[in-house]
């Protein structure tokens, strides 16, 4: 236990400690690197601050993220509603592919879906990688938000029809309000996945000037750049997940024995 | 019929856009992946339907290793996940003071983005300068043996390379599996293993008679969804074993560096057939030993 707990945690300590190095205690020509900074510093992060690459990147991966919750919520959630609420013949077969669809490996479509981009000019756009992201994310949104919708009773938006609400109508204002909470967890999953994600951003961002925050980073180790500002970046980048995590975790939870956490 | 359509106009605009959005692109990345394999791209002589790419390849030692590491990286890796996640549950499924909190804590590699735990083992790993060689060296107070004598490059080394991106992979993964075998362990009754017990079973036995056999749909759920991450795991071997790629990162490479999008496209073929061929096999394989070990 003792074990784990020191293997689970120690990375943590290990990117903190260099975020916050000092120089003399990164590049120690040959001395041993101290386990604890010589001078802990926050100049790294006020590095980061007034770099621009650092800005653009930060907000590319803000905007892309939201663009991917937005699209994939609005197309998701209500194929989700429908998929729980009607009965025709096939239609758990349906569901069972569509969500099953996220086990396509990524990197088998990425060399495709590149190539599909660039004869589009989807490339280096902030469209573009928003449009993979809710790609990955659609399915995880239909399992998640089929989940919220099969526990909220069916009577509730028959009663609403019997009042004379239309469907469309049933679904907007009086099924959605009380889905809300289930959905923003979908909502939080999908900003965590298209934050973290890599490899599409990576192959559709590479030569171009735009940069998602991962990109950000990779492209930032081929100048072999000093490690505390690795360290740094790398903080920026955990923060928002570390929070949210937590936040979603018991959704995560009851998810993971289907396959819902990647 | 058009009545049906009627009745249900409102299910079918709902899910519409989802089912094209989703399929659509499943079609995009099927045609244009197949496409581009079985094309070379001087379009003379050959023409479109050629094996040419993957003849190519089978004589590309390049290709021929990356094979040969992807296999290995998931034979090694599976199994490890599989025990890693196993021993990490039995640890959290009794109950003690603060399980919440350590149960929280074991997730913790999830809450970290795979890049930021590939470049902390970057740093870890590095050369000639890094904790793991000082530590290995004896430099540190609290470890004062010199098991090496000079550091060791360890990305400059298949083997350690690989082992290293091995263990970001289980490292990270950790979760994953220990959350699905703790579900697979709330479910078994404990009336079962006290029955076991009271009819005089030794805790081995009730575990490999009881635990076990009605663990093996977690267990099954583990091997399957696990080994289908490492076929493809990108991340850690890009950051962590750049020259020696895996089939995943000689996609990266075909397409990058060699700028054939073709043969990137075969390479993602062979990926895509191992990772089907192998999940069938797993799972067949599962079947026939559920079979055998619940046979009373």
């Amino acid at each position: 236990m003792v074990v784990i707990l020191f293997l689970v945690s120690a990375p943590l300590f290990i990117m903190i400690k260099y975020s916050i190095s000092d120089r003399s205690s990164v590049v120690t020509g040959g001395a041993v690197i101290p386990l604890w900074p010589h001078q802990p510093t926050l100049e790294q992060f006020r590095g980061l601050a007034t770099m621009d690459r650092f800005a653009y990147s930060a907000l590319a991966s803000l905007e892309i993220a939201l663009l991917a919750v937005a699209i994939s919520l609005l197309i998701g959630a209500p194929a989700a509603y429908a998929l729980v609420r009607y009965r025709f013949p096939g239609i758990m077969v349906l569901a069972t592919f569509l969500i099953s669809i996220r086990f396509f490996p990524d990197i088998v479509s990425v060399v495709p879906i590149t190539e599909t981009f660039i004869t589009a000019g989807l490339i280096n756009s902030i469209i573009g990688v928003a449009l993979v992201h809710s790609l990955l994310s659609i399915p995880y949104v239909l399992f998640i938000a089929m989940g919220v919708f099969e526990a909220i009773p069916r009577d509730l938006d028959e009663q609403a029809q019997v009042l004379g609400a239309g469907k469309l109508y049933s679904f907007v204002h009086v099924v959605l309000p009380v889905a809300l909470p289930g959905l923003a967890a979908a909502a939080i999953y999908v900003f965590l996945l298209s934050w973290d994600e890599f490899i599409f951003a990576y192959f559709l961002l590479v030569f171009g000037d735009l940069s998602t925050l991962p990109v950000l980073l990779r492209k930032i180790l081929s100048w072999t750049p000093q490690h505390n500002l690795l360290a740094a970046l790398s903080v920026m980048l955990s923060v928002p997940v570390i929070i949210f995590t937590f936040l979603v975790q018991n959704y995560m939870r009851t998810g993971a024995a289907a396959g819902a956490v990647k | 019929m058009l009545q049906g359509i009627r009745k249900n106009i409102f299910a079918i605009l709902a899910l519409l856009p989802a089912v094209l959005y989703l399929v659509g692109f499943l079609l995009i990345i099927l045609f244009t992946v197949t496409r581009y394999a079985l094309s070379v791209p001087e379009l003379e002589g050959t023409g479109f339907p050629t094996a040419s790419n993957f003849t190519e390849l089978a004589g590309n030692t390049e290709f021929t290793s990356a094979l040969v590491r992807t296999v290995l990286f998931t034979v090694v890796g599976t199994p490890l996940e599989l025990l890693i996640g196993m021993a990490a549950a039995f640890l959290v499924v009794r109950e003690f003071r603060g399980r919440g909190l350590i149960r929280s804590i074991f997730v913790l590699p999830l809450a970290i983005p795979a890049i930021v735990t590939a470049i902390i083992l970057y740093i870890l790993f590095d050369f000639p300068g890094g904790h793991i060689n000082d530590i290995l060296m004896g430099r540190y107070v609290f470890f004062p043996f010199p098991l090496l004598s000079s550091p060791v490059d360890w990305r400059g080394s298949g083997f350690f390379a690989l082992a290293v991106s091995l263990f970001g992979k289980v490292w990270r993964d950790m979760p994953i599996s220990m959350l699905i075998i703790l579900a697979g362990l709330q479910s078994v009754d404990k009336d079962q293993r006290e029955a076991a017990a009271t009819l005089g079973a030794s805790s081995f036995q009730t575990f490999m008679k009881i635990t076990l056999p009605l663990l093996t749909p977690a267990i099954a759920t583990v091997l399957v969804l696990r080994s289908i991450e490492l076929w493809k795991e990108f991340i850690f071997p890009f950051i962590l074993a750049g020259s020696y790629p895996l089939l995943s990162t000689l996609i990266e490479r075909a397409y990058h560096e060699w700028r054939n999008p073709h043969e990137a496209s075969a390479i993602a073929l062979v990926l895509l057939a191992l990772i089907v061929s192998s999940t069938i096999l797993i799972y067949c394989t599962l079947t026939w030993l559920k079979k055998r070990l619940v046979r009373v």
